[in-house]
């Protein structure tokens, strides 16, 4: 018998397509006739656009069309049920919410052309002084209407003063995290379509279902006139989550100029086009025992938020769950300031989570107790918020398995006992901690072809996590057929309903909706199996009948046996099953344990990240290779948190200065340690998907804080501004 | 990016002539300006591509080591004569930029390349180098990256090459070609202090061909190091940087040559620096009171002030090679 495909290390299924170049992604779309759109942006950050000469513009070469607000088509602005979480389009009117927003959308034959023309669009304003500074601006904080995506502005339970006034040990203080961009490696682009009154839009986007929902409302316009596509992504780490106005103003004006128009973002848009993690300020207040057990949590995030959305996407969620603790308050404040929307990016409970395990990093000093230690007293069997058990949580195992591969025991916890000949060396280590699923599940279709072949389809994507792999993986798992005779389809708004590639619900919503369609299918063909005369398997009991490699067997006597394609051959047609979307995913915690080892120079403030272990539970490990990648992934995003990443504005003049990859410093692969990766893999009994629970976020949650603690055991300083860079560890 | 005309000449001397009208430019690798161009930072009408003249290539003569203007970072990283003769040259050349773009970048170019200064780079902002006047918003903006020596209340940029840094220790000359003859011009005073035309950043004329580079072999450049300090472990412009030539005999410096990057609008060598350390013995005390000499005239701005502290520290990692200690 040969073991299931699930679990199985399987190479992607489009990586060859990916390699070879025969993957098309949105900008590579060919659409005949197609003409190239160029934003102009405004360098205003506050104000109004008094006027827009576009004379020269409209004059230039090549030039098809010049949009501003005053010649721009008139469109709904969707709501938030589409994603679409902006709250205004921009070019519909001429105030100014932020610099980089645009204000004018340049149409020509070739991108040069447009590009050009874009430079002679000359907009006049009325400008304003912009507020871009959360430190300046702390005193306007106020809480924000609750919103299901951006967890409660206050929770509370127990007695939180109480809980502190009966510590034995606290702890209280302040971490901050700067403004932060997604940087995926593709650049968003879209090309808009028009046949009559239906429209095509190829995009890079991470929720096709949600941007087609966001095209409906803004041309008033129904489900079937409107196709999304979006086979391919290179990234998105919640950049593309959301429905952007981009694709809908390309839209719009596609109609204008009756062509096909592409716009593809430069990477300097996409540091006003896409969000970004907002500013943040964490300020906690943690109360313990002596022997270390929690007695009170009081977690405050203030952040950044826009003029046009309030929505906040720095959830403190891993303090109310993760730890057995009685009072625990969250609190969530919002700063309105000049600066374009804030969404998720990477993992949006990741800055919460940084400040929380630093914390108790200082609390395990405070205590003189190993850090280790301090986590696996407060260890907890239930979730903490609900108060319901968690599926699995095999966190205690991830730092046992963690600790010993890292060789934790060695460690030293004064901070600068260990050193090198050329410098001081760190160990920290920290939780990892992030929700999944808690939004609705997935719809899916299945066709099993009278080749025993099957096709099975949703509206969801693969943002490059590996969803193509894994859920052939699952359906070819249920279906009993190999890898090869299991095509997944997705990235097409036309496909059957599924959800957002955000919030590592995937695997929990898609997965699940993939092991119903394939069950069924499973069961069709059992049925046709057993009701045929000339079968093998003729009058058995359908539960006694299984499938695995390509046939349906007699599981009493394994011989008995008939192949998908001979029962498929003699049916003559198809199997068809849709699957309609399930109410809800359920929410769940995946969780892990890093540790890491640093080494500093403090007398020239040189830190190199040298070792990385990560543990990790996301329930059953459907492919380890694409959850190793991902684990890779994130971890790298955390170093980048951790030691570099951080967006300039300009104080005064609200723009973004760093627009570019050599501005923003990303980690290049020389600040990149080996990157150990251990999963305990044990199904979820409460996972709808074979035991597997969302995991894609958790990795670049903990490792900030692991390492902000190493550099700490180094050299004694507690770093709780990021990124922890020269200045703030040299030794004065 | 606005039309340009654009030209491959094969002999210099058609270059230097198409080069002198103003709206020309010389594109070597094109690794910086063309950014520039397509930013709007920088506008030509006329590109003169100058990869067909015969200016690449290192030669090695008496006391010296000629490097043609066109030669390739990477090229002149890698050569051996360089590695052994001149280490402070070679480690300058790695430290900067990545392996791509050291193949296209050239020598001249590099020497040529403009600031990182944020301000500068976005064309929708204030800048008084790029658009004279207009004003210098990083003065009280962002300046973590800027100056701490040598800026002027009219612009606080640093220059970003690493092997000006190099060079400038080395006492190296450039040569230069125009309609008006061919003139060498020694590092020391090739770049020009910001003052009130920061726009003006070296003695070069319009259309002046950088024709090589001369670089002296001598035996306090055998020992030469580089020192630069960044976020990054790589592909990152300087913090701060140090080229550092130094010999002693018997425990006390003979001859010093010490240049500083990531400070100053321009590579940064003050003889105050080596003046603390010749005929000294290289030890804490000295080394510190270089360090002072360094930033005796500091005028650090809201978020560099670190500089003072981290050049200073660097210059000691730098010395330390020498049996200084830190
Ligand atoms: C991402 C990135 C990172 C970088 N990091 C670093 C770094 O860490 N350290 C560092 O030092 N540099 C760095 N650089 C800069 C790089 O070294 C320069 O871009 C390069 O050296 C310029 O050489 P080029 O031949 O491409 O010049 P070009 O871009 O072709 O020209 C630059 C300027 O020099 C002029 N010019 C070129 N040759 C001559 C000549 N012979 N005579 C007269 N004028 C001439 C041109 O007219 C132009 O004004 C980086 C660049 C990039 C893009
Ligand atoms: S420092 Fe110089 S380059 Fe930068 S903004 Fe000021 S004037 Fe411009």
């Amino acid at each position: 018998m040969s073991a299931s495909v699930v679990g199985r290390a399987v190479s992607r299924v489009e990586g060859v397509a990916k390699v070879t170049g025969a993957a098309r992604y949105a900008a590579d779309t060919e659409v005949t006739g197609v003409t190239h759109a160029v934003l102009v942006k405004s360098t205003i950050a506050r104000g109004r656009v008094t006027g827009i000469d576009t004379a020269k513009a409209t004059a230039a070469p090549g030039v098809l069309g010049v949009f501003t607000h005053q010649n721009m088509p008139r469109l709904t602005v969707p709501g938030p049920q589409t994603m679409f979480l902006k709250g205004f389009l921009p070019v519909q009117d001429g105030e100014i919410r932020y610099s980089g927003q645009p204000v004018a959308i340049v149409v020509a034959g070739t991108l040069e052309q447009a590009r050009y023309a874009a430079t002679l669009v000359k907009p006049a304003y009325d400008a304003e002084t912009p507020q871009v500074s959360l430190a300046a601006n702390m005193d306007l904080a106020y809480l924000p209407e609750p919103h299901p995506m951006s967890g409660p502005p206050v929770y509370t339970r127990g007695d939180v003063a109480a809980g502190l006034e009966s510590a034995d040990v606290k702890v209280a203080a302040e971490y901050s995290t700067p403004l932060q961009h997604h940087n995926a490696m593709e650049p968003t682009a879209m090309v808009a379509a028009w046949d009559g009154d239906r429209l095509t839009v190829h995009a890079s986007t991470q929720g096709v279902g949600d941007l087609q929902r966001s095209l409906m409302a803004a041309f008033g316009l129904p489900g079937e006139s409107v196709r999304v596509v979006c086979p391919y992504l290179g990234g998105g780490f919640g950049g593309k989550a959301l429905s952007w106005p981009e694709p809908i103003l390309v839209a719009a004006v596609a109609r204008q100029v009756r062509r096909p128009v592409k716009l593809v973002l430069t990477r300097a848009d996409s540091y006003t086009a896409s969000g970004h993690r907002a500013e943040t300020r964490h300020s906690l207040q943690v109360g313990a025992t002596r022997d270390g057990r929690l007695t009170a949590i009081d977690h405050t995030l203030t952040q950044q938020v826009s003029r046009t959305d309030e929505l906040m996407f720095n959830n403190p969620g891993q303090t109310r769950v993760i730890y057995a603790c009685p009072n625990v308050r969250t609190t969530q404040r919002a700063v309105r300031l000049d600066l374009p929307i804030a969404n998720f990016t990477r993992s949006p409970e990741a800055s919460g989570g940084h400040a929380l395990e630093s914390a108790l990093d200082e609390l395990a000093y405070a205590l003189n107790m190993d850090p280790v230690e301090l986590r696996l007293r407060n260890w907890s069997a239930t979730n903490q918020e609900t108060g319901h058990p968690h599926g699995s949580n095999h966190l205690r195992e991830c730092y046992r398995r963690g600790a010993q591969r890292f060789g934790w025991a060695r460690r030293d916890p004064r901070p600068g006992s260990m050193r090198d000949r050329d410098g001081l060396i760190g160990w920290g280590m920290a939780t990892a901690a992030h929700a999944s699923g808690g939004v609705p599940g997935a719809g899916a279709d299945l066709v099993i072809k009278e080749d025993g072949t099957a096709r099975i389809r949703s509206a969801t994507q693969d943002v490059g996590t590996g969803t193509y792999t894994v859920m052939t993986q699952i359906g070819a798992d249920v279906l009993g057929l190999p890898l090869r005779g299991v095509e997944f389809a997705l990235g097409d708004s036309a496909f059957p309903r599924s959800v957002v590639a955000a919030a590592s619900t995937t695997v929990p919503s898609v997965g699940e909706a993939v092991v119903r369609a394939a069950t069924q299918g499973r069961d069709r063909l059992i049925a046709l199996a057993v009701a045929d005369s000339k079968s093998p398997l003729h009058g058995l009991d359908p539960k006694r009948v299984a499938a695995r490699d390509g046939h349906l067997f007699d599981t009493e006597r394994p011989s008995r046996r008939i192949a998908h394609r001979e029962v498929m051959r003699r049916h003559g047609k198809p199997i068809e099953v849709v699957v309609s979307p399930a109410a809800f995913t359920p929410r769940r915690f995946s969780v892990g344990a890093y540790f890491a080892e640093v080494h500093v120079d403090p007398g020239i403030g040189r830190i190199r990240l040298r070792r990385v272990v990560g543990v990790f539970d996301p329930g059953r490990v459907i492919n380890p290779k694409t959850a190793r990648s991902q684990v890779i992934g994130g971890a790298i995003w955390c170093v980048g948190i951790a030691l570099t990443e951080h967006t300039l504005v300009d104080p005064y003049l609200g723009r973004v200065l760093t627009p570019n990859l050599s501005g923003y410093l990303l980690p290049v692969n020389a600040d990149v340690p080996d990157i150990e990766v251990d999963f305990i893999d044990r199904p979820d009994p409460s996972s709808p998907a074979l035991g597997a629970r969302g995991f894609g976020e958790v990795p670049s949650t903990g490792l900030t804080a692991a390492i902000g603690n190493a550099v700490y055991h180094a050299t004694g300083v507690r770093v709780r501004d990021l990124p922890i860079t020269p200045e703030k560890v040299i030794k004065s | 990016m606005d039309d340009f005309a654009y030209t491959r000449p094969d002999r210099p001397q058609v270059a230097v002539a198409l080069a002198a009208r103003p709206g020309a430019r010389f594109v070597a690798g094109g690794t910086d300006l063309l950014n520039l161009m397509k930013d709007g930072a920088e506008h030509h009408d006329h590109l003169i591509d100058i990869n067909a003249l015969p200016l690449s290539g290192l030669r090695k003569v008496e006391g010296r080591i000629e490097i043609g203007a066109l030669s390739r970072m990477s090229d002149v990283a890698a050569h051996p004569a360089v590695r052994e003769g001149l280490p402070v040259l070679s480690q300058a050349l790695l430290a900067g930029a990545s392996p791509q773009v050291r193949n296209m970048a050239s020598m001249g170019g590099n020497l040529l390349q403009r600031t990182r200064c944020w301000y500068f780079r976005d064309a929708a902002m204030p800048c008084n180098k790029r658009s004279p006047g207009s004003g210098c918003p990083a003065i009280k903006g962002q300046n973590r990256r800027h100056a701490i020596v040598g800026g002027s209340e009219h612009c606080i940029a640093v220059h970003p090459s690493d092997l000006a840094v190099a060079l400038t220790a080395l006492g190296a000359t450039v040569h230069t070609l125009s309609p008006r003859g061919a003139r060498s011009i020694p590092m020391a005073g090739f770049y020009l202090s910001p003052g009130n035309t920061p726009h003006q950043e070296t003695v070069l004329g319009q259309g002046e061909l950088i024709t090589r580079i001369d670089v002296p072999v001598t035996p306090l450049a055998r020992g030469s190091r580089y020192v630069k300090l960044r976020e990054r472990a790589t592909f990152e412009f300087a913090l701060v940087s140090v080229a550092a030539l130094v010999r002693t005999q018997g425990g006390v410096v003979r001859e010093a040559g010490l240049a500083f990057g990531g400070i100053a609008p321009r590579p940064w060598r003050p003889a105050a620096v080596e003046e603390a350390l010749v005929g000294r013995p290289l030890d804490a005390a000295a080394i510190k009171a270089a360090g002072a000499a360094l930033v005796r005239d500091a005028v650090p701005r809201e978020h560099n002030a670190f500089k003072v502290a981290l050049v200073q520290r660097a210059l000691a990692e730098a010395l330390g090679e020498f049996g200084g200690s830190r």
